[in-house]
């Protein structure tokens, strides 16, 4: 199958790549105050390489339709099942009782009194 | 696969390949498999406080992670550039480019493994990880008790009944009995070991007891693992424990807060006191127990250790077999050296296509793993 596409100057789209590669590099060294800055940034430039990658490298851009056919199902399954996790193991709206956030505790007790951590792991949980 | 120009009537299916849908299908599972381990670990990362995120405590070096993003990139251009080769006719260019593919898969490869070893020597494994202080202790009780057993059963081979179970408790009296009626040399050895087996008792049994803390244990290691005897120059003996020489410290303004330690001398913790040995008039430095005790790991509790490197060896171990079944893929072309054809065309396509989603989840790995 002979594809009549206009030429991708695939050199070029390496090195847009580099450079965002660089560039996520580059925000870790610079050290961001905020963890939740610096995951928005760097996944906003992970999402800007894997789309480079997608349209140009795997030629998505030339292909018909069928490609957001194929692809929609799997991005709402792929976002969908850890949105549908994290209520329960991702936010706790319950008390933890575990020995790693008794230990946590112990050592952030100003962050204890605030939360619902359990400092005594002898009496379990009831809801 | 031929492109007849004869017009139908009624145009079915969609304008590619069977074996190129065939792959985009294949690949839109594969998204959801690797989307379910990444989702798996933000999820738990999110629900566990005090997630490990110190590098010296991770032993996770953004340089490697983005060395490796950098040689994955440079893959994927190549693999696009032989196949346009493919399509241009060009085959030598195509042959040479999916070498280079291959070669940057095999770097790839090695800049894993390395960082790999580096965890397992650390041992930074899956269930392996002491996560609090009590736990950390238990840890160094176990490993010791078990380094131990196997020294003792070294050392007393000829007591070993065969087709028995190994009886420690009994293999013990033989060695205290073995004592009395040893030569010099293998008297040496034996009370050597029985009196580490001895200070090993008063450990475990502290522990026990719970009457010391991690710093404690984290000392008594130490000085057992650099119980040394110390002859001097002029004859004198010294047995103690080499101590570790203080660095030096400074405030936040530059100011010397602790001195160093000489480094002429070596510290060597007696019974008594700590002596200051000259290192010119050391004679013979005979340390007791370094290479038996090498295997046991400095007690460092991480939080959540178990839960990160389980998701970090699952994410990065099915991404490191992907690489390899992609190496397989180019190999099977490679393979074909100059016999490679017009006819491989699509088959380099569609390897090329499973390589760059490879590299697609590497891009979202990297900043996931090594810089949130």
């Amino acid at each position: 199958m002979s594809h009549d596409h206009p030429h991708v100057n695939y050199l070029l789209i390496f090195i847009a790549l580099c450079v965002c590669t660089t560039l996520s590099v580059l925000f870790d060294i610079v050290n961001i105050e905020s963890k939740f800055v610096l995951a928005v940034l760097v996944l906003a430039v992970a999402t800007a390489k894997a789309l480079f990658v997608l349209t140009f490298f795997m030629h998505l851009k030339f292909e018909g339709r069928w490609k957001y056919l194929l692809l929609t199902p799997t991005t709402v399954l792929a976002c969908g099942l850890p949105l549908a996790m994290l209520p329960d193991i991702g936010m706790h709206y319950y008390v933890v009782a575990n020995p790693q956030q008794t230990a946590y505790a112990l050592e952030h007790p100003d962050e204890a009194a605030t939360e619902g951590i359990k400092t005594d792991n002898h009496a379990p949980a009831h809801h | 696969m031929s492109s007849h120009s004869t017009s139908t009537p009624l145009k079915m299916g969609i304008p590619i390949p069977n074996s190129k849908l065939g792959v985009w299908l294949f690949l839109g599972t594969e998204i959801m498999f690797f989307t379910a381990f990444i989702g798996a670990y933000t999820v738990l990362r999110f629900g566990s406080k005090g997630w490990p995120t110190d590098p010296n405590v991770t032993h996770l070096r953004v340089w490697a992670g983005g060395l490796n993003t950098f040689v994955l990139l440079a893959s994927s251009y190549f693999v696009v550039v032989a196949h346009d080769a493919m399509t241009k006719k060009d085959f030598g260019k195509a042959r040479k480019f999916l070498t280079w593919t291959f070669l940057a898969a095999v770097l790839f490869l090695g800049i894993k493994f390395y960082e790999y070893y580096g965890k397992i020597t650390h041992d930074v494994l899956p269930s392996h990880i002491a996560e609090t202080d009590e736990q950390a202790m238990n840890k160094v009780v176990r490993e010791m008790s078990q380094t131990l057993d196997a020294e003792l059963v070294s050392l007393m081979a000829d007591e070993i009944p065969v087709d028995e179970k190994i009886n420690y408790e009994n293999l013990r009296g033989a060695l205290t009995q073995e004592l009395a009626t040893a030569n010099e040399e293998r008297k040496t050895a034996l009370s050597r070991f029985d009196t580490l087996y001895k200070l090993y008792f008063s450990l475990r049994d502290d522990v026990k007891a719970g009457s010391v803390n991690l710093h404690d244990v984290e000392h008594r290691l130490h000085d057992l693992k650099f119980a040394a005897i110390v002859t001097t120059t002029n004859g004198k003996v010294f047995s103690g424990a080499v101590q570790e020489p203080v660095k030096q410290k400074l405030n936040a303004a530059g100011k010397v807060i602790v001195k160093p330690d000489d480094p002429n001398f070596i510290k060597l913790k007696t019974k008594a006191k700590t002596l200051a040995i000259k290192k010119s008039e050391i004679k013979e430095e005979t340390y007791l127990y370094k290479s038996l005790l090498a295997g046991i790991h400095d007690p460092h509790p991480i939080l959540y250790g178990n839960l990160f490197a389980s998701t970090y060896f699952l994410i990065t171990g099915f991404h490191a077999i992907h690489v390899i079944v992609g190496m397989i893929l180019f190999g099977i072309v490679l393979l074909q050296g100059s016999k490679l054809n017009a006819g491989w065309t699509n088959f380099i396509e569609n390897s090329g296509l499973y390589w760059h989603f490879v590299d697609l989840v590497w891009i979202f790995l990297f900043p996931l793993l090594y810089i949130i």
